[in-house]
């Protein structure tokens, strides 16, 4: 088969990872070699779902021994199998990086006979890229669950970022959906890559010629909506890997329906918005000092459509505010609805000059919609404290409380006003 | 109210800041402005005085190195008549050091600072949208027309990224190039501009990117106005994958 047929099939089964950073790390170039990699990350282009390409995303097979229910390469679809020969990934990878099409490689894999034969062939693409082609640009690697301890160490050695999916939630749903997969063989290497990592920090300082262990950390994914849990489930999940296995990041990825089987839930379309409600609600676990407990719980398990989590947090915790904007501490700014952590960095750094005044935090940059309600500015409040939360609500539903009038769904009204 | 005049270059508008900081005794009343040599123009033309250029920015990179940056981008932009908000900018610069860009509430530390961003954002951009083509005597050509004047940084950008390759970047609009050959970087500017021939292998290559840039997106999820917002039109023209659609 030729490279662009394989190249057809094997980025088309790798879509669904929603994972294409390019950062954490920073590598020099030298002079014998080509690549280099940036703190930052960059984004090279935009596919048609308005998504970042990052990383040449491919599969090295999607020849797979698995029957997992949601997957499109699972064994019992009847879909073209190709695999890649290790030279192909390698031509394509420095063809497409000499031009400045992408920021390196991200290789993930079917299980073609078992994880440790399949992990194996990964690892040697990454070798031969690394050591004949002194490639220096970004490698991100999937563990594929179940291999061997020394393949994953021999995978973070080449790699900037190595990630082993979760891909479910939950133990039922790993053995509803995907039987042949286990958690222990895909929280093993989890932990094995957070101690790896942290004792690679350790020799690192003692020594800085030590070689890099996945400099860029580790990553995971989730889909969501293939499986029943609920949003506090999957975000207690989070926290927990952000904080035991030290996580860059967790990923959520909208079930989309690629097979019929009535294991999984019928849906007219991928849940995007619940998607995106969750990467809210992470962000407010990384950055804004939340913790799942305060976001959700038990009888509120779900994420609220009509409203972004912190806005949602904001209107049950009427006590909280008003916020003084000239004397706040950056924890407590975080918690204002329309001051995202670069506001509240520049409100502090304002601070050391003058007094802030309404119209200086307009020039900072602070969503002025969604704060007036929440903040005084040197005593002074913006409109009339003390609202009662149902009013509150529905202006946050209205966009502004300016007369529009509510349509079929609130959904639609408060999506453009209400995204950052 | 004094108002000042200089030549319209970088060097110009350092040497001027340099002397309005030093000899007026209150710089907040004053303007500055580029000189359009029209018969009527009121104001004190201040010649350039590249000593006194350099000296007043060594003192700035001591006093805030993160200034130095801002006026680095601001350069870029090719802005006019932002002269008298850059003199304030400078002053308060020499003033409160480093932390000047967080003031922003100030009126023209925000002007500065935002404009600025901009260059430094289109950079950061065209890292990642520039497109290398492959010639026939090995050598890679890149073509652009960016906002801003971003050919000088970027250049050192891929002076470390592609090393061992050779290549060029050429700006169309201000017909402008960088070079990079055998390991040393030089920045002129083209007279003339007469396409290259191609590689070989460099179409089958294009449609190979192509074709991954087209199975790549998930078609459930198709959203072609956040693509455009990530991605503006405007840098689509030199872009190998969206070529021939």
């Amino acid at each position: 088969m030729e490279t662009l047929a394989k190249l057809q099939i094997l980025s088309g089964a790798a879509r669904y990872d929603a994972s294409c950073a390019s950062s954490g790390c920073r590598r020099e170039g030298n002079p014998y070699s080509t690549g280099n990699t940036s703190q930052s990350g960059i984004c090279h282009s935009w596919s048609d779902d308005g998504r970042c390409i990052s990383l040449l995303k491919i599969l090295l097979s999607n020849d797979c021994i698995y029957d997992c229910a949601y997957c499109v390469n699972r064994t019992s679809n009847p879909v073209e199998r190709a695999s890649f020969e290790a030279r192909e990934v390698v031509e394509l990878t420095m063809e497409f990086y000499r031009r400045n099409y992408i920021e390196g490689l991200f290789l993930s894999s079917a299980v073609m006979k078992s994880p440790d034969q399949t992990m194996e062939r990964m690892v040697s693409v990454v070798e031969m890229l690394r050591t004949e082609e002194r490639f220096g640009g970004y490698i991100h690697l999937k563990i594929i669950p179940g291999s061997s301890p020394e393949l994953v160490r021999r995978a973070g050695f080449y790699a900037d970022r190595i990630s082993v999916n979760i891909e479910l939630p939950s133990q039922e749903s790993l053995k509803r959906l995907a039987p042949q997969k286990e958690k222990h063989s895909i929280l093993e290497p989890m932990t094995l890559i957070g101690r790896q990592i942290g004792e690679n920090l350790v020799e690192r300082r003692s020594s800085r010629k030590a070689p890099k262990f996945a400099p860029a950390g580790q990553s995971t994914q989730m889909i969501v909506g293939a499986s029943p849990e609920s949003d506090f489930q999957i975000l207690r999940l989070s926290q927990g890997l952000y904080r035991k296995m030290n996580l860059k990041r967790v990923y959520y990825s909208a079930f989309v329906p690629v097979n019929q089987d009535n294991r999984l839930p019928v849906l007219a379309a991928p849940p995007l918005l619940r998607e995106h409600r969750l990467y809210q609600a992470d962000w407010l676990l990384r950055f804004y000092g939340f913790t799942a407990e305060e976001i959700l719980s038990d009888d509120m398990p779900n994420l609220d459509e009509s409203f972004d989590p912190k806005t949602a947090w904001a209107l049950r915790h009427p006590e909280f505010y008003p916020v003084e904007i000239n004397r706040a501490d950056y924890a407590t700014l975080l918690r204002v609805p329309g001051i995202g952590v670069t506001s509240a960095r520049r409100i502090i750094a304002a601070r050391r000059f003058s007094v802030i005044t309404p119209e200086g935090l307009k020039k900072i940059g602070v969503v002025m919609k969604r704060a007036k309600y929440f903040i005084t500015c040197s005593g002074r409040p913006f409109e009339k404290q003390g609202r009662s939360a149902l009013l509150l609500r529905n202006r946050f539903l209205l966009g502004d409380g300016s007369g529009a009038q509510f349509g079929e769904s609130p959904k639609q009204l408060v999506l453009p006003g209400l995204f950052i | 109210m004094n108002r000042y005049l200089y030549d319209g270059t970088a060097e110009g508008l350092l040497s001027a800041v340099a002397r309005i900081l030093s000899e007026e005794a209150d710089p907040d009343q004053v303007t500055l402005a580029e000189r359009e040599n029209t018969f009527f123009e009121e104001g004190i033309y201040l010649a350039t005085d590249t000593a006194a250029a350099e000296e007043f920015f060594s003192r700035l990179q001591q006093q805030a190195a993160e200034a130095v940056y801002t006026f680095y981008y601001f350069t870029m932009t090719e802005r006019e008549g932002m002269e008298t908000s850059m003199l304030r900018y400078l002053a308060l610069a020499m003033q409160h050091g480093n932390k000047v860009n967080g003031y922003l509430t100030h009126t023209a530390v925000k002007e500065i600072v935002t404009v600025s961003r901009k260059a430094g954002r289109e950079l950061h951009r065209m890292k990642g949208l520039l497109r290398f083509e492959k010639l026939r005597d090995g050598a890679y050509l890149a073509k652009m027309e960016p906002d801003n004047n971003i050919i000088h940084p970027l250049a050192l950008h891929f002076s470390k990224r592609l090393r061992a390759e050779d290549w060029f970047i050429y700006d169309v609009r201000r017909r402008t190039a960088a070079r990079w050959h055998r390991g040393t970087l030089s920045l002129g500017a083209i007279e003339q501009f007469t396409a290259p021939q191609m590689s070989e292998e460099e179409q089958a290559v294009q449609e190979l990117w192509k074709t991954f840039f087209g199975t790549i997106a998930i078609p459930e999820r198709r959203n072609p106005r956040l693509q455009k917002s990530n991605m503006p039109m405007k840098y689509w023209k030199y872009l190998t994958e969206k070529q021939g659609k």
